[in-house]
């Protein structure tokens, strides 16, 4: 059974990523790990409107008749917690950011807050959907390094101590990006104001 | 070379002789620098065989591929031994300027064994090793010996012991740079032990840096970043350390008088606060830090360092005192006689229940500021009663028929974190290597500071994920060796990056905790190679029975048994606590297996 308390922080950060426009109506995904388990939403469940029994908890390793009912992108998820130190995914859909996915490696962004916390977001290209050893493999590697990449053409997958660290990054991803189209449809000559912004792309 | 001198010096007293050998560098980057590489070589110098207080003990000094580059706070260094007083692994960490200043005589670490004959003196300067005759100094105070040696911050630096080391208290510490502290767990009397009365190191290396540009970046970031946090930009520099009394205190998770109570009536007059506004004189800091928690205090009676919250809180909320004079003094007294302030406190605190139920026959009761300054001198002298508070809390309060009144893990005092009311804390304790320490992955970021985001104190299920990644990040941490302070400020993925600028070689944040869970395996590994098993990872049964009557954490005691069950699996430990071999694999820490087999197998 899980504890009522990590239920109401996955169905408050769920409904914040949908409200926010970070996910289609069954869309995205979030776990967390609790020691030698995983706990994921389930397979189909939305995640602006979760229930208690949306969130399934199978092995992080083993598995259980818990993953008859977990999300498609388990693999995913259990391969990020045995190669980084995430304790917490959170895998949205950012709309702008997918968008710049489409046609750059990485994404520095040029806004304060996003530079101050991410500084560069690698885009890594997987051909294959969801839930494929490859695309868990590349995701994996690319988050050892960065609390936040993307998918090319997909979405981000951001890790972090909680879930709500984890949303932190997605939504600071999404805002950057959101600025950085903005100042585009503005199209007037950028003012740098940060110092050694120039050693981004290398972070 | 590029972070590491890579070289090692080791010294032999019984000869007065010393040699110079290459660092192995598999095993630099394997263990990084700091606690990691001191533990890696205490596993092949000091068996289950050696008495902690004998010739054969070893005394390693390291410092990391971090120290004296420059990067914020990379003044730290290590001593690790075999604990005299726990008979664990032992890993003792200290700022101030001595470890820079290490750095720079051009080794990764000094390994002192044997013992010598009459008190002796080492100076270390550009590589050139000197014994001195330190018959004159023995006896004397920290302070005396430190100035006699010629202390001068940015270019000499002095490491001692006082007459706490000398006498072999088992909560001695070595001091360093006159009042920093290797305070934990008795390193003062393993140099005691050795006859070796000091250590000074003069030096002209400074370190190599790779990739310069990116080390200048990394410079830059942690600077804006330590500058916006409140933490390390306001409330250190402020208040210093004390200035968790009052928080600690509002959430119930204060030990009082031996951990009796979660709440202390007094703390206000003990707090940071109090501290700046009634006795404060100016702010200090260690070598390249730009956080500047140290204060320099003054009463009528001394002026010097500190003290800091944990020692604060030892001789206060735990012995029920709230004469903040008293505790300045207690503090300045610890510093110049050699002790762990932390271990002195808590061990007069036992001894002060002790005294009220009638087990011991003394005048010591909770509150009694008067008696503190000369229980900290007879400690130090094992003078009277003070022969056995220097053996600390656990060994008194076995002497007297109540062990439980020990606050103590592993026979190590705990500091100044309720488990009542902090149940991560109480799983960190219960499984720190060196015993009861605060200094080896505090959940007070997560469970009250909301460092980076607040959980809830008191759940159980999964807390062991979070205590487990800070064990292993405040291992990779003691490794650089940097200040944890840092870390509020600073994520673990700077270190990383900064890691990979100094030494050249590509290290994630991921393998940089992995090397920490590397450490903390190995230290495991040697306290189980020491014949500890499961049930040492415990906490005073205090804890585990007397829920508090009052405040925040009232009705709670520590869940530890379900949390411990379920450290075990997530470190992939089997249900004694044993890594297994598929875990030693994986952190390359394989050749180990089969001696932990054979001696975990022994009745």
């Amino acid at each position: 059974m899980v504890d009522p308390r990590i239920y109401e922080m996955f169905r408050d950060i769920g409904r914040d990523l949908f409200v926010s426009n970070l996910i289609s109506s069954h869309g995205g995904n979030l776990s967390i790990r609790l020691g030698d388990r995983v706990i994921i939403k389930r397979r189909g469940a939305m995640l602006g409107n979760l229930k208690p029994h949306d969130l399934i908890e199978t092995g992080l390793e083993k598995n259980d008749s818990g993953v008859a009912l977990a999300s498609t992108e388990l693999l995913v998820h259990r391969t990020i917690y045995m190669n980084t130190p995430a304790l917490a995914i959170c895998h949205c859909h950012p709309r702008t950011a997918i968008a710049f996915s489409l046609s750059r490696d990485e994404l520095v962004p040029i806004d304060n807050e996003a530079s101050y916390l991410l500084k560069r977001v690698p885009v890594i290209t997987e051909e294959f959907a969801s839930g494929t050893p490859q695309m868990a493999h590349k995701v994996a590697e690319a988050l050892k390094n960065y609390k936040i990449i993307m998918l090319r053409g997909h979405g981000s997958f951001a890790i972090g101590q909680t879930l709500d660290e984890a949303f932190h990054w997605s939504s600071t991803l999404e805002e950057s990006c959101q600025i950085e189209l903005a100042v585009k449809l503005i199209n007037e000559p950028f003012i740098e104001y940060r110092k050694m912004s120039e050693a981004y792309n290398k972070f | 070379m590029n972070g590491w001198n890579g070289k090692i010096l080791e010294i032999d007293l019984n000869t007065l002789t010393h040699k110079t050998y290459p660092l192995d560098m598999d095993m630099a980057r394997q263990f990084i620098g700091g606690r990691g590489l001191g533990a890696r070589l205490l596993w092949d110098l000091v068996g289950p065989e050696v008495d902690p207080l004998s010739p054969q003990n070893v005394l390693i000094f390291t410092n990391g591929p971090l120290t004296g580059t420059g990067y914020q706070t990379s003044n730290r260094f290590s001593v690790t031994t075999k604990s005299p007083l726990t008979g664990t692994v032992l890993d003792a960490n200290s700022g101030g300027f001595w470890g820079m200043q290490f750095k720079k005589t051009g080794y990764d670490a000094l390994i002192v064994r044997g013992r010598a004959e009459k008190p002796t003196w080492i100076e270390i300067k550009n590589g050139k090793v000197t014994f001195h005759d330190a018959s004159d100094l023995w006896g004397m105070r920290v302070f005396e010996v430190t100035r006699r040696l010629g202390q001068d911050n940015n270019k000499r630096n002095v490491l001692c012991i006082g007459p706490a080391g000398e006498n072999l208290s088992r909560i001695a510490a070595i001091m360093n740079d006159r009042e920093r502290a290797l305070a934990r767990g008795g390193p003062g009397a393993v140099m005691g032990s050795k006859n070796l009365k000091a250590i000074v190191v003069e030096g002209t290396e400074r370190p190599e840096v790779v990739d310069k540009d990116r080390f200048k970046f990394m410079l830059y970031e942690t600077r804006k970043l330590l500058a916006a946090s409140p933490l390390t930009s306001q409330a250190l520099p402020e208040f210093g350390t004390v200035v968790m009394m009052n928080i600690v205190n509002t959430v119930g998770a204060l030990p009082t008088r031996n951990h009796q109570q979660t709440q202390f009536e007094g703390a206000e007059a003990i707090s940071g606060e109090t501290l700046t506004e009634k006795y404060l004189v100016r702010n200090a800091s260690c070598w390249a830090c730009p956080i500047g928690c140290t204060r320099i205090s003054k009463t009528d009676k001394v002026e010097g360092e500190g003290p800091e919250f944990e020692t604060t809180w030892a001789f206060g909320a735990q012995c029920g005192i709230d004469d903040l004079a008293a505790i300045i003094e207690a503090n300045s007294l610890c510093n110049d006689l050699g002790l762990d302030t932390i271990s002195a406190g808590s061990t007069i605190a036992c001894a002060m229940e002790l005294s009220e139920k009638g087990y011991l026959d003394s005048d010591l009761r909770f509150g009694r500021a008067d008696l503190l300054a000369r229980c900290v001198e007879d400690m130090a002298y094992r003078r009277d009663l003070g022969d056995d508070l220097a053996e600390g809390s656990l060994r008194l309060a076995t002497k007297y028929g109540h062990p439980e009144l020990s606050m103590s893990v592993k026979g190590l005092e705990m500091p100044a974190y309720d488990p009542r009311g902090m149940q991560g804390q109480g799983l960190l304790y219960a499984t720190s290597n060196r015993g009861g320490c605060h200094m080896r992955g505090n959940m007070l970021g997560l469970e009250v500071l909301g460092l980076p985001k607040l959980i809830d104190r008191f759940q159980v299920q999964g807390k062991s994920s979070f205590v487990i990644l800070h064990q292993n990040s405040s291992a990779a941490i003691d490794s650089l060796v940097v200040c944890k302070f840092t870390n509020l400020g600073v994520a673990d993925e700077y270190f990383a990056r900064v890691l990979s600028a100094v030494t050249g070689i590509p290290y994630a944040t991921g393998d940089m905790i992995k090397a920490g869970e590397r450490i903390w395996n190995l230290e495991r590994l040697y306290n189980l190679r020491e014949g500890f098993r499961r049930e040492h990872d415990t906490l005073p049964p205090r804890l585990l029975t007397e829920a508090p009557t009052d405040g925040p954490s009232k009705g709670w005691v520590s869940h530890l048994e379900p949390m411990l069950k379920e450290y075990y699996r997530t470190r992939g430990w089997d249900e004694n606590g044993v890594p297994t071999p598929k875990k030693l694999e994986e952190l390359g820490l394989a050749q180990f297996v089969e001696q932990v087999n054979r001696e975990t197998t022994k009745p």
